[in-house]
């Protein structure tokens, strides 16, 4: 079988494509495809660097295709959809370029943004994080130590996490002197009050608010 | 001209260069551009918080190779014109929130719902709305095409573009609905509809203002 050229298919390619137009495109253009070769010539093109996929509510991929090398790029509220079962859409976005926040970086992105849709799906996070070291110097930089240490034990009442380590535990906790503080300015409910007094953070969140950690046990 | 590609290198390479963390906005084409609502930019326009930074990027441009523009040669002797660099055909607009025609206010900056972060180059991207408004105070071909563009792909909520009118007023920037009305009238007479209510409302605002300044010069004599 011909090689086809990655040139070619750029040529014919470029665009966005769900994989039904990429198949019409390619036997459009004289190139026999059915869906598994579609799926292989896609994949060919995005090893390379010229496709970025983007999935649709409705679970659909998008592939942008580039005739040129996409550099990457990172959206902060992909990130949080792709490790929460609580998805955003049509959220504000951070995005960077050419490396890849860690989930330390988007969960203290999301705590900072004081949204509340944010700060649910951040939750689930927490189930992923191993470096606490590098989300204590994050959070310390942003005065966040006991938000993040209150969501942390929030989590843990709906998800299994990782233990959080010792060092970050105490070093965070509150001293006597020290004022409660918001997560969510003026924003409080009657819900969590335990975690509230042990890390003098008023919490934003009901019960209610974490049912879809509940529904996804798997998760 | 540049594209959506070489913007992106171009940012990289100033954002690598630069050694502290700097916040700018971009507006016009190059926040179309990274709205995906335009290819090409002639010029690229970034508004900087304080002169401080807008310095350092310049500083930057000038290390990787642009040229310092006079930009009185553009704007004429205006006060809170910006400074310029080019590179070929490409020129970049340093400005600062108080512009010519328009002040980047506090609710614009609120407004912004994408940002870049490109190493220490922080970019946010002007809200579709804001770069329709920003537009209207020129009389330029290629912005009638833009706004052209951003009505036809974007949905406008004409409410948010009235109270930003409207808050130019207050800021100090008078002629905000009188140029909008305008930029609407032109646009409608290329095809483009505009909501009725928006021009009433507009010319509304532009009686009250004309009322206002009759007081304020009877009352000076």
């Amino acid at each position: 079988m011909k090689q086809i050229k990655t040139e070619e298919l750029l040529k014919i390619l470029a665009g966005n494509h769900i994989l039904k137009t990429v198949i019409e495109i390619l036997n459009e253009n004289g190139i026999k495809a059915d869906k598994q070769k579609a799926i292989y010539l896609i994949h060919r093109l995005k090893k390379r660097g010229y496709v970025k996929t983007k999935q649709t509510q409705d679970n659909i991929r998008v592939y942008y295709i580039s005739k040129k090398v996409i550099r990457p790029s990172y959206s902060f509220i992909d990130i949080l959809n792709e490790n929460s079962p609580q998805k955003l859409y049509n959220f504000d976005d951070y995005i960077i370029h050419n490396k890849k926040p860690s989930l330390e970086e988007v969960l203290i992105y999301a705590i900072k943004s004081k949204n509340i849709r944010k700060i649910i799906s951040c939750i689930g996070l927490f189930k992923k994080i191993k470096n606490w070291s590098l989300l204590y110097r994050l959070a310390k930089k942003q005065g966040l130590q006991r938000q993040v240490g209150a969501l942390y034990d929030v989590a843990r009442t709906v998800i299994k996490t990782r233990k959080v380590t010792k060092r970050f535990r105490n070093l965070s906790l509150p001293k006597k002197s020290e004022k409660f503080q918001f997560i969510i300015d003026r924003y409080n409910s009657k819900h969590f009050q335990e975690i509230e007094k042990k890390w003098k953070v008023y919490i934003p969140l009901n019960y209610n608010d974490l049912e879809d950690y509940r529904m996804f046990k798997k998760y | 001209m540049i594209n959506i590609k070489d913007q992106e290198n171009l940012f990289t390479e100033a954002g690598k260069m630069l050694k502290k963390r700097i916040e700018c906005f971009a507006i016009g084409g190059t926040a179309m551009m990274f709205l995906g609502l335009k290819e090409y930019t002639k010029d690229i326009d970034l508004v900087f918080l304080n002169k401080e930074d807008r310095k350092i990027f310049k500083e930057i441009l000038i290390k990787i190779g642009y040229k310092e523009m006079e930009s009185r040669l553009v704007y004429g002797a205006r006060e809170n014109i910006p400074q310029m660099v080019f590179l070929a055909d490409l020129r970049i607009d340093l400005l600062l929130p108080e512009v010519i025609s328009f002040i980047f206010s506090e609710n614009m900056q609120k407004r912004i719902e994408e940002t870049h972060e490109y190493n220490n180059l922080i970019i946010k991207i002007a809200d579709p709305h804001d770069i329709l408004l920003m537009k209207c105070a020129t009389e330029r071909q290629k912005d009638i095409d833009d706004v052209e563009s951003i009505m036809k792909n974007t949905t406008i909520n004409w409410n948010i573009i009235l109270e930003e009118t409207k808050n130019q007023i207050k800021l100090g920037k008078q002629r905000a609905a009188l140029d909008l009305g305008v930029f609407l009238e032109n646009l409608e007479a290329i095809g483009t509809s505009v909501p009725k209510n928006i021009s009433e409302e507009l010319f509304k605002i532009f009686e009250k203002q004309t009322k206002e300044m009759k007081e304020k010069i009877r009352k000076k004599k």
